[in-house]
């Protein structure tokens, strides 16, 4: 029947096609989605990112000029050069010597595209289970797709949101857009304290150390040293370092003196057995859907919790809750934040 | 003037909700909620946390323990499974007995007495009568008593215990220590196993716990494997080990069906779901002595019922179509044994052959009917005598004969291995199909909950058969 059949044969045809599928769909890398890319990198994309790379320097009072961009830019150089010269004609940019500035229209468009990126961030944070080092590239695909009106509808959706999910205010449709409060956390002294208004997400090498480090938007901290090796703070109860670069990234609001602050707080993730606690709140990492079950579980301020049962294998540990067990996963329970009895 | 006042006011309220930040909202929505449980507190008198420290407490201290909650749990789990494949045996050899052996001649003289025509009396008699009637026989009892025991156990209060116990497991693959339960439901019969991921209340881990169920190995694929496994497997070892060999192999099989579930529930959750929303936690409810009554007749109504309804409504015409094409020609050939030639270098590729294959594709209302399947279309094309004739499935109780018949239809070791394989790894019965599409209302998840498994199992028995080759 099969007069030409060898089991080598065929094996080694089956690892041939399995090797071409990898080759071509595997993540990020492969044939299939470069090419994807490459035919949709048009030029609508190539101005929308160098409006967009021209508003972040501007804004933190960086000059560029044309070989700074190319390099920021990955895009083929003489489509950049193109591209720019399409520009300069549309009245979106001008030079000053060789220095490339925004024109008012082009600050406009640029607040737009703003808009989207960090409009869409919220959607990936609020109403999908998409992992937080995975939003910034998403929301880099999806600004250049998304349209002036469907902005609008998404925004609505979402409640009109006045932040991203790293504490970025979103520009306003008419293209306001407020100033974060606080400053870089290198530059507070020792023993100041404050809270966690923005964690920038770029470069994402830095990010990762930050999300590694599990440090919450929205923490309240106490600077414990500050040196030019090293940051120490404390936070819920629990002690980070990190170095100045990383600290860099993190911007925090300091609080004035009237306001009480609770010294030991504390999170769930650190109650032992047979201790009791009181809820304090939950914290701002906890969003969207899982946010309002703890509510609805009631996870809620003032509630009093303990631990019901340890599990075997180390988590969810189950909390007594209002005469209710509930188990809750480590990560979960590192999002509710206590005072210890 | 009036516009303008409008417009400021505007204005000034878009600063305002600029400087009162994000989280006013929140705190807003969350001051409600403490608010709410603070009245709760004053005007609300409970007393069950004394109750909830007695005996609760203790038992749960005992199910949860590190040293005895594991072998609890096997052994419970472990008990019902047993009592259900052995107890079902006997109600469903006397169903064969009415069904298949009793009321099938008498069916087929009275159309004879009436002088109904050969071939209305097959199609109806010997095809959907038949293939009706086998589901019955089959599945009914299984489902009569694991639903019961399995139900009384969610009603006690134990069967969170063992999603608590397991979560740890479960979320290392991005699944719901709930999932426990729905897989364990899925040892009765993935229909209703897909139906009980109704507790997992988080999107993602719900879709993981549908799409895989399937590699749990179900009622009617039990019998499949210890059938093949004592013929094949059984008969390579020195006979005092044989039947401890098959017994091995089929939980070995069932073993890898929870391997499968854990790699496929990993995979899922890094590519195609993590998008979807995830959230966990998970109730322990308190003790309380199960409602007897009201659990069985529930258990039999909501799940055994109408599950078995879905089969029969999907096993009448596949017993049609099966009758069909073993009895229409096309040209010297019936349609049957064109489909067996077209797909034999297929299934000789991984170690099937072409019956089986089609007996997988007809068969697909049922897991049931494939080893009658795969009898009669082996006992046609090859032509050796015994069975009941064309388009008429039928099983032996010897199970000596059994192998006999299989043999003379070409079957060695590998086929018998990769019968097990497959029947572990294909798509799941088109009732539980039906289901998934009813519990997810996507076309798309029913897709790839129905072809995942076959390629998998494609893959599977390829590998092995040509490494089985090499070897031997």
């Amino acid at each position: 029947m099969m007069n030409n059949y060898n089991p080598i044969a065929a094996l080694a045809i089956f690892f041939i096609i399995v090797g071409l599928i990898y080759v071509f769909f595997r993540p990020v890398k492969g044939w299939f989605w470069l090419l994807q890319k490459n035919f949709k990198s048009n030029e609508k994309v190539i101005i929308e990112d160098v409006l967009k790379q021209l508003y972040h320097f501007e804004n933190s009072d960086n000059k560029v000029d044309m070989k700074t961009l190319v390099q920021v830019l990955d895009f083929n150089n003489s489509r950049i050069v193109e591209a720019i010269k399409k520009m300069t004609i549309n009245d979106l940019i001008y030079f000053e010597s060789d220095i490339l500035k925004l024109t008012e229209k082009g600050r406009d468009y640029a607040l737009r595209i703003v808009r989207v990126h960090r409009l869409w961030e919220r959607y990936l944070a609020d109403k999908t289970g998409f992992n937080k080092n995975e939003w910034h590239d998403r929301a880099e695909l999806m600004e250049h797709k998304l349209s002036h009106d469907d902005a609008e509808a998404l925004s609505a959706q979402l409640g009109n949101p006045k932040f991203d999910p790293h504490g970025d205010p979103i520009p306003t449709r008419t293209g306001k857009i407020a100033q974060v409060n606080g400053v870089e956390l290198p530059r507070l002294p020792v023993g100041a304290v404050g809270k966690i208004t923005h964690i920038e997400d770029e470069p994402d090498i830095i990010y990762k150390q930050i999300l590694a480090e599990n440090i919450h938007m929205g923490s309240l901290l106490k600077v414990i040293e500050n040196n030019s090796t090293r940051i120490v703070f404390r936070s819920e109860g629990e002690e980070f370092k990190l170095a100045p670069i990383v600290a860099a990234n993190l911007t925090v609001a300091v609080i004035e003196k009237e306001v009480v602050i609770e010294d030991n707080i504390a999170r769930l993730s650190s109650l032992e057995e047979h201790e009791t606690a009181k809820i304090i709140g939950i914290s701002r990492e906890s969003r969207g859907e899982s946010r309002r079950r703890l509510l609805d579980l009631g996870f809620v301020k003032g509630a009093s919790v303990s631990i019901d049962l340890v599990n075997p294998l180390g988590q969810p540990n189950a909390y007594l809750i209002k005469g209710t067990s509930i188990a809750l996963r480590n990560d979960q329970a590192a999002k509710i934040l206590i005072k210890k009895d | 003037m009036k516009e303008n006042n409008i417009d400021k006011i505007i204005e000034l309220s878009n600063e305002l909700r600029w400087q009162i930040g994000d989280e006013f909202h929140d705190n807003l929505t969350e001051g409600i909620y403490a608010d709410a449980a603070d009245i709760v507190k004053d005007t609300v008198k409970t007393n069950d946390s004394e109750k909830r420290f007695r005996l609760d407490a203790k038992i749960d201290k005992i199910v949860t323990s590190k040293y005895f909650g594991f072998p609890i749990m096997f052994l419970i789990l472990g008990t019902v499974l047993w009592l259900t494949i052995v107890g079902a045996n006997y109600p469903s050899s006397m169903l064969a007995t009415l069904f298949l052996d009793t009321i099938h001649p008498i069916l087929k003289s009275g159309a004879e007495n009436v002088n109904m025509p050969w071939w209305l009396a097959g199609f109806l008699i010997d095809g959907v009568y038949l293939a009706v009637a086998w589901v019955i026989a089959v599945m009914l009892p299984p489902m009569a008593i694991f639903f019961p025991m399995f139900t009384l156990l969610e009603d006690f209060g134990y069967l969170p215990r063992v999603a608590f116990n397991l979560d740890a497991l479960f979320n290392k693959s991005g699944a719901h220590g709930k999932q426990a339960l729905t897989m364990s439901m899925g040892f009765g019969c993935n229909a209703a196993g897909v139906v009980a991921t109704r507790i997992i209340d988080s999107p993602r881990e719900r879709l993981i716990a549908i799409i895989t169920n399937n590699f749990s190995l179900c009622n009617g694929r039990w019998p499949t494997q210890i059938l093949i496994a004592t013929i094949f497997i059984g008969a390579v070892v020195p006979e005092s080990m044989s039947s401890f060999a098959s017994l091995l192999a089929v939980i070995g099989i069932a073993v890898l069906g929870m391997a499968f579930m854990f790699g496929v529930s990993w995979a899922l959750s890094k590519t195609v779901l993590k998008g979807e929303v995830s959230t966990f936690n998970l109730e322990l409810p308190p003790y309380r002595p199960p409602r007897f009554w009201k659990t069985i007749y529930t258990s039999l109504i909501d799940r055994t019922l109408i599950v078995l309804w879905r089969a029969i409504v999907f096993a009448a015409p596949a017993g049609a179509v099966i009758w069909l094409i073993s009895n229409l020609h096309i040209g010297d050939e019936t349609i049957a044994a064109w489909l067996i030639n077209g797909m034999d270098g297929f299934g000789f590729l991984i170690g099937l052959n072409g019956v089986i294959l089609l007996a997988y594709i007809v068969a697909i209302p049922a897991n049931e009917i494939v080893i009658p399947t795969i009898l009669m279309l082996t006992v046609m094309v090859t032509g050796i005598g015994g069975g009941a004739g064309a388009g008429v499935m039928f099983e032996l109780d010897s199970i000596n004969a059994t192998g006999d018949i299989l043999r003379a239809g070409g079957w060695t070791l590998l086929t018998a291995i990769n019968l097990m394989l497959f029947s572990l790894l294909h798509n799941p019965c088109s009732t539980t199909i039906y289901t998934i599409y009813k519990e997810t209302n996507s076309a798309k998840w029913t897709l790839v909950a129905s072809i995942m498994p076959v390629i998998l199992g494609f893959i599977v028995c390829f590998l092995v058969a040509q490494i089985w080759r090499l070897a031997f």
